[in-house]
């Protein structure tokens, strides 16, 4: 099976183009982290793979577990097992978390064609979940990321991601915005849910992140394409001399 | 048939026929009318108001009160349903209620909205065909239903009177229930003495072929609290407008209201608070969702005299715009003459927020769905603080309103 394969993907927005035949492939359990300067198109390239209609794709292709992801509507990615875990996660007043989060789990169990969750077993999830990751059963009460912290914002996108377990989740810049504390909760939330079948597509300006989560594969993106690709000690390069030698 | 020919030939209909100085000013109010002299082009108030489908209609009433009453169902709940403008005479300990007559035309004549400058006001006042007076007895504590039923046809105009005596506390349901073709011009005048506390919960709710156009002016005194709500939920056209005078210190009114418009349907809203007291406050604010060719426009007015220190006068309008065909237009009115005040406007109208779309879709929540919570929860985000009786009822309806945009 093809888990994750993007092949000669450009994208343009507004008439700019921002991804040029951008290339890589991920395999089932991976963890794979993309660096990269402002402006280089990592953002872009997580709202694309998530379906955000406001990029236009040119041309390229896009195979996640076998099916033309392009093919996908936003949901539909989602329902297949793809979780973008926002930069800016939105506040919506007024949509509940808990009542969100259980038509979320059920919409994709039934895309799976597996039972839906009453709400005393998604309950029962919910909490548990939540504990794990130390969110107050007060804030399952609130509106989707109204009020939230900056870190309350990222604890909840990871108690999210915990909650519909998908198969490929992205990290956009999961990190900016946290002090020292809050990412080691986050991150902490993270490699709890990592497992052998479980892949990663990290976005990052920073090695602190990738010290505690340790990717398997580093990528540098420039100019809307990956321009180096190694390990770990990559990360290390970057932090020690900046993106210029790239 | 044209606004010369009713008033021609229903004069012997209205009422207060016999009294001189009503007559001449209903004959006053029909030639400026008659011959245009009033100002629609300026008056944002009467955007989306028809003046030739207020002029041209075919006058009927002919009333039966036999479906009328009121029903006692314990000392504290009333039910009260009026019949083409006609309602059972009744009264106990709590309340009274009686239709007015052609003894009453001094109450007519000193209405205090006489002062209000209204093309709506003056055609109620030209065919006035009804009218009721309450009368909520001091401290009595009352949960009210108020229905109001029309037959077929009928042309109401109606001016009521509410009187709210002292230290009562009234929980006020108004429901407008209107059958086929009915125009309905009703008129309130209210007074809400020292001490008493209004919640009035009004729903309106009716198919297209009616036409609802109401009006209150309401009179508070120190220490009162008059807290409105109107829910249009109608297909119908429906002009709400609303004045409150706040006369008596500590005294506070506020002015809200919710509407769910589709096809080419159309509300008119029209709130102006006046404060005349010190340490009042006040809140004007309307919200709409809108799809199709819905039109709504909401003009809110908050006046401060110059004794009116420590006013607190807040105004708010949302709009959540489904179409590209839909438009709200919302325009709020502040004139302050007092140094120490309070006071706010607010307008955020738009179509649903696309990035809340797209991060609850994200989750795997369809199109559909998402745009249902974003939209429910606008609305629901103010229901906190009502009955659950109330807040089912606007739920109820939103859920109709929501499926009515699946179906499209």
């Amino acid at each position: 099976m093809i888990f994750l394969n993007i092949n000669n993907l450009n994208v343009s927005i507004e008439g700019k183009k921002i991804l040029d035949d951008f290339n890589i492939s991920i395999n089932e359990g991976e963890v794979h982290a993309i660096m990269g300067p402002n402006g280089c198109g990592k953002s872009t390239l997580a709202n694309v793979l998530a379906g955000n209609e406001e990029y236009e794709v040119s041309s390229g292709k896009v195979i996640f577990k076998d099916q033309n992801l392009l093919d996908l509507n936003i949901e539909e990615r989602s329902q297949k097992g793809l979780f973008l875990a926002f930069q800016y996660p939105v506040e919506i007043p007024g949509v509940n978390i808990t009542p969100f989060l259980h038509a979320s789990i059920n919409s994709k169990l039934k895309n799976d064609k597996k039972p839906e969750l009453d709400n005393l077993s998604f309950a029962k999830l919910l909490r548990k979940n939540a504990e794990e990751l130390g969110i107050s059963s007060d804030m399952l009460k609130r509106s989707i990321n109204t009020g939230f912290s900056g870190g309350e914002k990222k604890r909840y996108e990871i108690l999210q991601m915990s909650i519909l377990n998908p198969d490929l989740t992205i990290f956009d810049e999961t990190d900016s915005g946290l002090d020292v504390d809050a990412l080691r909760i986050v991150t902490e939330g993270i490699n709890k849910f990592k497992d052998s079948k479980k892949s990663f597509l990290i976005i990052t300006h920073y090695q602190k992140l990738l010290d505690y989560i340790h990717p398997d594969y580093v990528h540098v993106m420039r100019n809307g394409k990956i321009v180096k690709s190694g390990d770990i000690s990559l990360a290390s390069e970057i932090e020690a001399s900046g993106y210029q030698n790239f | 048939m044209t606004l010369e020919n009713n008033f021609i030939n229903h004069s012997k209909e209205y009422i207060f026929l016999d009294n001189e100085t009503l007559s001449n000013q209903r004959d006053k109010t029909f030639n400026k009318i008659f011959k245009k002299n009033y100002d629609k082009k300026n008056n944002e108030s009467l955007k989306h108001i028809s003046i030739s489908d207020l002029s041209n209609f075919d006058y009927f009433y002919k009333p039966k009160n036999e479906d009328s009453k009121v029903t006692i169902i314990d000392k504290y709940n009333y039910e009260i349903r009026v019949v083409n403008g006609i309602c059972k005479n009744y009264e106990d300990d709590n309340i009274k209620i009686r239709n007015l007559t052609n003894l009453d035309f001094k109450s007519f004549l000193n209405q205090d909205n006489n002062n209000l400058d209204d093309i709506i006001i003056d055609f109620n006042k030209i065919f006035l065909n009804s009218g009721i007076f309450f009368n909520i007895k001091s401290n009595s504590k009352l949960n009210i239903r108020l229905i109001h039923n029309t037959s077929d046809n009928f042309t109401i105009f109606q001016n009521n009177f509410i009187n709210f005596k002292k230290k009562c506390e009234v929980q006020l349901e108004e429901y407008f229930n209107l059958t086929h073709n009915s125009i309905n011009n009703i008129n309130y005048n209210t007074n809400i003495e020292e001490g008493a506390l209004i919640n009035h919960n009004i729903f309106q709710n009716f198919s297209n072929s009616n036409k609802l156009y109401l009006t209150s002016n309401t009179v508070c005194e120190k220490n009162s609290s008059y807290n409105q709500n109107t829910y249009n939920f109608s297909d119908g056209f429906v002009r709400n407008f609303h004045n409150a005078n706040l006369n008596g210190e500590f005294a506070n009114a506020s002015l809200k209201g919710c509407f769910f418009l589709k096809d080419k349907n159309i509300c008119t809203i029209k709130t102006n608070i006046i404060h005349n007291a010190e340490h009042c406050v006040s809140d004007q604010s309307y919200k709409g969702i809108l799809n199709d060719h819905a039109k709504a426009n909401f003009y809110s007015n908050t006046f401060v005299s110059d004794n009116a220190q420590k006013t607190e006068g807040y105004q708010l309008s949302k709009g959540i715009l489904l179409s590209d065909n839909c438009s709200f237009f919302s325009k709020p009115e502040l004139r302050i003459f007092a140094d120490d005040v309070k006071c706010s406007h607010g307008s955020t109208i738009g179509p649903v927020d696309e990035s809340a779309l797209y991060y609850l879709r994200s989750r795997g929540i369809n199109k559909n769905e998402a745009m249902k919570m974003i939209i429910s929860s606008f609305i629901e985000e103010d229901l906190i603080n009502l009955d659950n009786n109330i807040a089912e009822q606007i739920i109820y309806n939103l859920s109709i309103y929501l499926n009515s945009l699946e179906n499209d």
